[in-house]
């Protein structure tokens, strides 16, 4: 089996010093988007056409790829469940600090829900949830504790946000916005329309928090957030865990993608995917040097 | 806050759930009990937002003098840091029920609970605000320890701290009290903002306490007797020296300058109808109240004994 590429525990969480709790609006910028999010609340039962889906359209093999291609979806999902809630408490101990992260991201934990609920579904109507993957270096790109990462004093949280926020939320945005580009299928389109909507807010807050943090950050904090950025941009992210395409043992899932993608069920191929990713590296790349973090520039894919 | 504010805890600790390598699959997202399913799509349903959907403008202009208004103001401050626990506190029931891949429903329901937390604080908070003024911390120690130690964290994350119990101790007794306490307030609160955050509160608590009566309707057929009795000691611990401590209500603690002080405010609250009850309104509901936790845990084989408290004539 695989290790996972995640950071060993310390052991160490920090202890809570609650009073005095700040619960006033103080990073403006995120307590418009966990207004926002307030107000854009949707419902996975009321707002998808599950109805308008027509399975007899569909060959059985194309069935089948979207299944895998949806499961898949819905184990990224996932991971979202137990990984926020460690995130608001890592944001709860740290001392005296704004209530805006804390409650933009109980929100952000809901959508996370309503997401894996639809991409569960879905991947139901198509012909059967997969419950995990069939390859073991692809599965250990899921299993790598990040709650138990959110949580460690030895790990910066701004370090976290930076690499698993800005980085991983933001691919997570561009590869989601393709997906939807693709999708013709109307309950496919519907879903990938709320998670798009719904992840914009996602990744706009790592971005907004950094900027938020970055005058506060001397060179050991930039260090530290260049080191974790780097890890997770190689040892994740270019291991294949969005971009199949990029990981051996996920070869099913790239093919079962090529083919859900055809079929305009809501999926993207290498050819999409590839620039997509650049581009996007390019730009966080040029956003962490205005922010005061020089990232190596092996990071780009060659 | 860098690294170097944070205050680790001693080495030398007790393994706790974080030490335990992660196995999500094969990842089961079905539905498993039902009723915690529909409770997480009814939660869905129903979301407010407290910035919106409450009518405000019914504090605007009260004819309050100055005591009355810090005691509102200290109150419903106090009301948001006791709401604010659950936030920093509760989410560690989530990443358990993750850790030890507990049915799907639990997991779906409680990323909308503590959203739902969320939403108490911020109204609580804005009640405080348009009051005069939210407060940011209790004027004395005892006070702060009582707010600030809730536990729950701490047990969700031991893996040698049942599940059952924590929910049975947790759910169905300290929230239930809570959820008793808040239909209470509603009746007898008039001013119209105070009655609206109460009653969505309210509205919120009670799927919140749905949660933990299904959880263990489904669970106990399937536990031991002497996991079953854990439960029972949870549930009479939480009853007896958390909730007749003064936990939720403070004049049930001990004599101290820090009860007295609650007592007071909420005394004020309640007397310029601002959301807060007294102690001879709230005895009879916290006597029913626990008589109905004794009645619903009875079937489950969990036997709650009778409680004595100085503040009672007899038993509770």
């Amino acid at each position: 089996m695989p290790e996972a590429p995640g950071r060993d525990f310390s052991g160490n969480i920090p202890t809570e010093r609650r009073f005095p709790l700040h619960l006033e609006p103080a990073i403006g910028t995120i307590r418009e988007l966990y207004d926002a999010a307030k107000q854009a609340r949707w419902d996975p039962e009321r707002d998808i056409p599950w109805g308008e889906f027509a399975g007899s359209r569909y060959s059985r093999q194309t069935l089948a790829a979207a299944a895998l291609s949806w499961s898949r979806r819905a184990w990224t999902e996932y991971g979202g469940l137990p990984e926020t809630p460690a995130l608001i408490i890592r944001f709860c101990l740290e001392h005296e600090r704004e209530s805006d992260p804390k409650y933009f991201l109980t929100v952000r934990n809901t959508e996370e829900a309503w997401h894996l609920e639809c991409c569960y579904r879905f991947a139901e109507l198509c012909g059967g949830f997969v419950a995990e993957p069939a390859g073991a270096a692809y599965r250990a790109l899921f299993e790598r504790g990040l709650h138990r990462q959110a949580l460690d004093a030895a790990c910066s949280l701004d370090a976290y946000v930076a690499a698993q926020i800005a980085i991983g939320d933001g691919i997570d945005l561009e590869l989601s916005r393709l997906a939807r580009d693709n999708a013709r299928e109307p309950v496919a389109r519907a879903i990938l329309d709320r998670l798009v909507a719904d992840k914009t807010r996602h990744a706009a807050f790592g971005w907004l928090y950094l900027r938020q943090r970055a005058a506060s950050w001397g060179e050991t904090e930039r260090a530290a957030i260049a080191e974790d950025v780097a890890d997770v941009v190689r040892n994740v992210e270019l291991a294949g865990f969005r971009c199949v395409w990029l990981c051996d043992g996920a070869a099913d899932i790239a093919e079962a993608d090529r083919t859900t993608r055809d079929a305009g069920l809501g999926a993207t191929t290498r050819d999409e995917e590839e620039p997509a990713l650049r581009r996007f590296l390019l730009g966080a790349t040029a956003q962490f040097a205005e922010l005061g973090v020089d990232l190596p520039h092996s990071l780009l894919p060659s | 806050m860098s690294l170097a504010d944070t205050h680790a805890e001693p080495a030398g600790r007790k393994p706790t759930l974080l030490d335990q390598p992660e196995c999500r699959f094969p990842l089961a997202l079905g539905v498993e009990i039902r009723k915690i399913r529909d409770l997480f799509r009814a939660a869905t349903r129903n979301q407010w937002d407290p910035k919106t959907d409450i009518d405000w403008s019914a504090l605007a202009g009260l004819d309050l003098d100055d005591a009355h208004r810090y005691a509102a103001r200290m109150y419903w401050s106090r009301r948001a840091w006791s709401e604010y626990g659950a936030i920093s506190e509760s989410p560690a029931l989530l990443i358990r029920f993750c850790q030890e891949r507990r049915e799907p429903d639990l997991r779906y329901f409680f990323t909308i609970r503590t959203q739902e937390e969320s939403r108490h604080a911020e109204a609580c908070y804005l009640m405080a605000e348009h009051l005069g003024g939210y407060i940011q911390q209790p004027a004395l120690v005892d006070f702060q320890k009582s707010v600030a130690t809730h536990g729950v964290r701490k047990m969700a994350l031991d893996p040698e701290t049942p599940l059952e119990a924590i929910i049975a101790a947790l759910v169905c007794a300290a929230e239930e009290v809570a959820f008793d306490v808040f239909r209470h307030l509603v009746e007898i609160t008039p001013n119209k903002a105070a009655n609206q955050v109460l009653r969505s509160i309210m509205r919120d608590e009670v799927r919140h306490c749905g949660f933990g009566w299904a959880y263990l309707e489904h669970r106990i057929p399937q536990m031991t007797r002497a996991e079953i009795d854990v439960c029972e000691r949870a549930v009479i611990t939480m009853i007896r020296d958390v909730e007749m401590n003064g936990y939720h209500s403070a004049w049930l603690a001990p004599e101290s300058p820090a009860s007295r002080d609650e007592v007071e405010a909420d005394r004020l609250t309640w007397e310029a109808g601002l959301g807060a009850t007294v102690e001879e309104l709230e005895k009879p509901v916290f006597v029913a109240s626990v008589k109905s936790i004794r009645e619903r845990l009875a079937p489950f084989g969990i036997a709650i004994p009778l409680f004595e408290h100085p503040k009672f004539d007899g038993l509770v």
